[in-house]
């Protein structure tokens, strides 16, 4: 009973912060000098056209009466249309968020698997030449822009050496060339058993997936080795080598163990980050994802796709809390 | 899967194999920045990219512009056309062999809808009927079918022959669109029926070349060609238009042929690519103006003398050897050079930079000392040089010019709600005439702010002068060629000196293509993706 009665009030403190989301999102965005109205009508059009297409969009309703009427039609799986690009949003985020997520998952793939042992070796080698080298690193990774990172490496990689692939998911000869059935090209491919299209597929995300990871990297790295550092300075850790047990064996068992809790915390929090879209990355890499699409839809005013992208980045920032939640229970019995 | 087939499957997997490099050879790539695209439906296109890529390739107008002068209609759907002794109808006369990609006949029935559509749509589009006095209540007895292959016209005034068929039946609202294919995906809104927007708008059911398969927004536009089309067939079966938002990725991607036209280079990339014999430029002056619109309801910009200081405050000169390479030619008159009745390059562009002069005139406005004002201006582009190399001159005369970059949603909210200072922007005609930038840029029938003219940009300037619009409406009606151009030149004369707007240039498409495809025919009006080979 208990259990059940927890259950409901966790999805009723989720549903509220969704709709306090979404209520924030629209009334923020109403308020906006921008004026969607234009994008439909055109520069040329007259009074006549503007006053219809704004009846059309429910524009002259009252503000708290088009929330309702958009709340009703969204639980019904209705997200209305992208006024910015004329298709349904539903079919807009069915294109862009795949592509979003395919890159995010990459690129969180390699910030943990370097970020994370880069990070333990630092703080063992605290002082080190490998410590001074991985912060350099890190910090590099950290701060260098991702839109210029992304165009050296598409002039070294994909111009000059034509290692990788160049802008876009796939080279034009293989658009169209497999049904999308996740709309994750990778997945899609092996899917079909297309190796053709599944190696095109690596040699375009390869580039992003690692500029966007590089600076993942450096953020994890970074953390793990405050993290370590601040674990292998703890009493335990000196009665654990007394005892006799190897170096390898108390970092592993003892202090890694021990940070785990706050590295899911960090790594959770960087793919939510990744995963609302990285916009430079996208835009200099063509890549038709999440980020771009939430900006562009901002820019152009169009609420319709700015509350659904919204309601995506808050799902996924509260799924991946419930994730962390449920994951400190397996890491630290001490929070069950 | 069978076993064998995994396997083959497992061993492609271990061998990856090297990008494929080069386009198809049946296919135009092109990449582009398509973020402005919002529709395909010819009734609503209102931006550059989807008057491009449907006006011409998806669906052909009645009539279009020689591709070697664009001052001459030539026919197109429509084989030939009468006008009456009166001047006060047209008759056109549609090939018998138009066909919808299906293979369904098109008829003068689909072709009369089509233009009642876009009128009855209302979109932006239909200004170029509903000028010409259609409108919704008038529209399905004025362009109406006799028969199958005849559309009868009747207009309200007996407009000169080459003016109406340019302005009004060359363009994206006299195309033909499949009727019954529109009919079948109509949606009700408030109790009318869309004919057909909502479907449309992601691919219109034309008579053209091609016809559009797919549409991922900010993604991709795949055409494919149309076989019923009455034209030559291309030999480019497809033509991929690719979204590709950022200059030096769509230069990297041209460079190493994975595309073979790119749409979105910037001066530097273009300058770049000069020295590369794989590739050429192709540079079209087009009809769009950029200029700086002046909001004459403010006390300090309502005097001629300050208007008239800030046309001596652009280095027209200066910016066509800096700014404007690939991207514009310095012009003052507000009718771009090549339409007919412009004023020619040298008369059309009479301004030098003059410090002095522009001193002068302020202190006769009375404003020896200056003023402060905001310029308000696009992020993207040229604009914001341009508009810092306007402040920088503008300071020396005392004027302190605040920047305000936004996107262009605002700004053109921030035009049309009269709610600037000064505003610099842009405006493309849809057919080469004097008339069509004077009829909007010069001609204000009411400068009442309750008036919402919002569609006449010299409205959105709260300028009139009612002189202008007599002249302008005795331009539009005069049936002798020299003295039509001649009015057309007082006009201009006129608005250079005393008008709300200090126009700056003339736009220059410029298009990069890689040699390797031939007979790309580029116009002002009609990039013919059909007329490319490989």
């Amino acid at each position: 009973m208990n259990g059940l009665w927890s259950m409901a009030r966790q999805a009723g403190s989720v549903l509220t912060t969704l709709l306090g989301l979404l209520a924030l999102t629209f009334f923020i965005g109403r308020m906006l000098p921008t004026d969607p109205v234009l994008a439909i009508i055109g520069q040329q059009a007259d009074q006549a056209a503007y006053d219809m297409v704004y009846h059309q969009l429910g524009l002259d309703r009252p503000l708290p009466v088009q929330f309702a009427l958009y709340l009703r039609d969204m639980l019904t799986g209705d997200f209305g249309n992208a006024l910015f690009t004329g298709h349904r949003v539903a079919d807009d985020l069915a294109r862009a968020f795949p592509a979003t997520i395919e890159l995010a998952s990459l690129a969180i793939l390699i910030g943990i698997g370097l970020g994370v042992p880069l990070g333990v070796l630092a703080a063992v080698h605290r002082g080190t030449w490998f410590d001074h080298v991985t912060r350099v690193v890190g910090l590099v990774g950290y701060s260098s822009p991702t839109f210029w990172l992304g165009l050296m490496g598409l002039i070294v990689l994909y111009a000059m050496l034509g290692w990788v692939g160049g802008p876009g998911r796939l080279d034009v000869a293989f658009m169209d060339s497999i049904p999308p059935h996740t709309g994750l090209l990778l997945v899609d491919a092996l899917w079909e058993g297309d190796a053709e299209v599944f190696w095109n597929a690596v040699s375009h995300i390869v580039l992003p997936g690692s500029i966007l990871g590089y600076a993942s990297m450096a953020y994890i790295s970074r953390m793990t080795r405050s993290f370590m550092l601040e674990q292998l300075a703890q009493e335990y850790i000196i009665a654990a080598r007394a005892k006799g047990m190897s170096r390898w064996a108390v970092i592993r068992r003892h202090a890694f163990r021990n940070i785990l809790v706050q590295l899911v915390t960090v790594i959770a929090l960087a793919y939510a980050f990744l995963l609302e879209g990285a916009v430079l990355t996208e835009t200099v890499f063509a890549w038709p994802g999440f980020g771009r699409y939430l900006t562009a839809g901002l820019l152009a005013g169009d609420m319709n796709a700015v509350l659904a992208c919204v309601l995506i980045v808050g799902v996924v920032f509260i799924g991946l809390n419930l994730a962390t939640d449920r994951l400190y229970h397996v890491l630290d019995p001490r929070t069950r | 899967m069978s076993s064998a087939r995994r396997l083959a499957f497992a061993a492609a997997l271990l061998l990856p194999g090297a990008s494929e490099g080069a386009t198809p050879r049946d296919a135009l790539v092109m990449a582009w920045n398509l973020d402005a695209l919002i529709t395909l439906d010819p009734a609503q296109i209102g931006e550059v990219n989807g008057n491009d890529i449907i006006v011409g390739n998806v669906c052909t107008p009645l009539v279009q512009y020689d591709p070697k002068d664009t001052t001459r209609v030539i026919p197109a759907a429509a084989e030939s056309w009468t006008t009456s002794p009166d001047g006060l109808t047209i008759t056109f006369t549609l090939r018998g062999d138009l066909k919808f990609p299906d293979g369904s006949v098109a008829t003068a029935a689909d072709a009369a809808w089509s233009m009642q559509r876009a009128v009855l749509l209302g979109y932006g589009n239909s200004a170029n009927l509903t000028q010409w006095g259609f409108t919704k209540d008038n529209v399905q007895q004025t362009i109406r079918a006799q028969g199958d292959r005849t559309v009868v016209v009747t207009l309200e005034k007996p407009y000169p022959a080459s003016l109406i068929l340019a302005a009004a039946f060359s363009g994206n609202v006299a195309v033909i669109l499949d009727r019954a294919a529109a009919e079948k995906v109509s949606k009700t809104l408030d109790g009318k029926s869309d004919m057909g927007n909502a479907a449309f708008k992601t691919g219109p059911v034309c008579v053209g070349p091609y016809r559009v398969t797919r549409w991922d927004a900010n993604d991709v536009v795949v055409l494919e060609r149309n076989d019923s089309f009455y034209g030559p067939k291309s030999n480019l079966r497809r033509v991929l238009i690719r979204h590709v938002p950022e200059s030096s990725a769509e230069r990297l991607l041209l460079e190493k042929g994975d595309i073979d036209v790119a749409r979105l280079l910037t001066t530097d990339d273009l300058k770049a690519l000069e020295a590369n014999k794989d590739i050429r430029i192709e540079q079209t002056v087009v009809q769009g103006m950029s200029y700086v619109a002046i909001n004459t309801t403010d006390p300090v910009l309502a005097n001629p003398k300050v208007r008239e200081a800030f046309r001596y405050l652009i280095d027209y000169d200066g910016l066509a050897k800096t700014i404007l390479p690939y991207q514009g030619v310095p012009r003052a008159s507000l009718v771009p050079d090549g339409a007919y009745g412009a004023l020619d390059r040298t008369a059309g562009q009479p301004f030098k930079l003059d410090i002095d002069k522009a001193k002068q005139l302020l202190t006769e406005a009375g404003y020896p000392d200056g003023f402060t004002k905001k310029l308000i201006l696009s992020a993207n582009s040229i604009s914001p040089n341009i508009a810092q190399h306007i402040a920088f001159n503008a300071a020396k005369v005392g004027i302190k010019l605040e920047l305000e970059q936004m996107a262009d949603a605002n700004l053109f909210t921030r035009g049309r709600n009269r709610e600037f200072e000064l505003q610099l922007v842009g405006w493309y005609t849809n057919y080469p005439d004097a008339d069509a930038m004077v009829s909007r840029h010069a001609v204000n029938p009411d400068k009442r702010a309750e008036a919402k003219l919002t569609m006449y940009p010299v409205w959105r300037t709260g300028w009139q002068d009612l002189s202008i619009n007599d002249q302008a409406e005795k331009a539009r009606m005069e049936p002798d060629p020299a003295k039509r151009i001649a009015d057309y030149h007082a006009i201009q004369e006129f608005m250079m000196h005393n008008g709300p707007v200090v126009y700056i240039y003339q736009n220059i498409r410029p298009i990069a293509v890689r040699t390797a495809v031939k007979d790309f025919e580029i116009s002002p009006f009609f990039v013919n993706y059909g007329s490319a080979s490989k």
